[in-house]
């Protein structure tokens, strides 16, 4: 006996998704999804990130790791709001952590949400959080065909952040390489260059986040707020 | 790895279509999988057969439809398949296209066994 289905199997994440996505237009809340391999400075970028707003800015994070409250600790001595998402086991973040982590948060004190994925370039690749933009960022110490190697996740990414340019003169790291990698898989790509130890294109960064929640402020645009996912 | 986590929503679903059917085993699996869907047949296969132990579904053979990936130009509106990663319109050459195949990842169908009449 033959049952027919035909339905996408992470249709259960796309869903819960796309009601966080509504969430976010109705309590104006611009939220964006950081991915990158382990170590590549996700937490540091955040860091810096969160020292140079002024403490009445409404930020908050939510940061998920296999393990630990680590990420946490670091990023709550800003003075944000920050809440851990330990996995398990799990190597991505998915709709349903979300929603859970931001059961006792009021979105309507919140300007903007960054969320700290799991440090991976595969997995989270699949899983829709209903951010407005997922970011990559590569560091210098990763080679320059990352893109090339993982092209998925330069594909959907809006912006690549590539980080630890302070040590480009220690290592064979061929930047305008890297960068032409990224457009190769995603045409017209957006690049920052930073480094969150020398403190290095922090401007460059902020003003993206803040040009693009702009954008996503603005009903009725490409990015704006009623945008669904692509997948 | 996360193709546990496919694995383990697919084998839900599949057992609602038992329950659904009495408890039937379930002998098949249909699939469709995109090229660029981020999902390894082989990986998946394995999380299948892993986590399907002692269920109803193990033992299920999974039938997969494999789709290329493929694009349409924003310039000239042509549909082509990509080589690789690179997305240049080989009408126009065009470096802007949307993706409109690839990204599939359904579960399409199950068989299950027929259970005798009571």
């Amino acid at each position: 006996m033959r049952v027919d289905v035909e339905e996408k199997v992470l249709s259960e994440n796309d869903r819960l998704a796309l009601g966080l996505r509504e969430r976010y237009r109705k309590h104006k809340v611009f939220c964006v999804n950081l991915i990158s391999s382990p170590g590549s400075g996700k937490t540091a970028l955040l860091e810096r990130t969160l020292e140079a707003l002024p403490k009445t800015a409404k930020v908050a994070l939510l940061t998920g790791d296999l393990q630990t409250e680590n990420d946490a600790r670091r990023l709550a001595k800003a003075g944000f709001p920050v809440k851990q998402i330990t996995t398990g086991g799990t190597c991505h973040l998915d709709a349903r952590m979300i929603i859970k982590a931001l059961e006792d948060w009021d979105l309507d004190a919140i300007d903007i949400l960054f969320v700290e994925n799991v440090g991976n370039l595969v997995c989270p690749t699949s899983y829709d959080l209903g951010e407005h933009a997922k970011i990559v960022v590569l560091s210098v110490t990763e080679g320059e065909d990352k893109p090339l190697k993982y092209p998925a996740i330069f594909a959907i990414s809006e912006l690549c952040v590539i980080n630890k340019i302070d040590l480009l003169p220690y290592v064979p790291f061929d930047l305008a390489q890297a960068i032409a990698n990224a457009r190769q898989v995603h045409p017209g790509m957006e690049v920052v260059e930073t480094s969150c130890t020398k403190v290095q294109g922090l401007d460059a960064w902020l003003a993206w986040i803040e040009r693009r929640r702009k954008q996503a402020m603005e009903p009725g645009t490409a990015k704006g707020p009623a945008k669904g996912h692509e997948g | 790895m996360h193709e546990l986590s496919i694995a383990s929503t697919i084998l839900d679903r599949a057992q609602v279509a038992s329950e659904q059917n009495g408890g039937a085993r379930v002998t098949k699996i249909g699939l469709r999988i995109g090229e660029i869907s981020g999902v390894e047949p082989d990986a998946l296969t394995f999380g299948i057969e892993a986590l399907s132990k002692d269920t109803p579904m193990q033992g299920a053979v999974l039938e997969v439809e494999f789709c290329k990936r493929k694009q349409r130009c924003s310039a000239c509106a042509a549909e082509f398949e990509p080589e690789g990663f690179l997305a240049i319109c080989p009408t126009c050459h065009g470096d802007q296209s949307e993706c409109i195949a690839g990204k599939e990842l359904d579960v399409m169908f199950f068989e299950l066994e027929d259970l005798p009449c009571a």
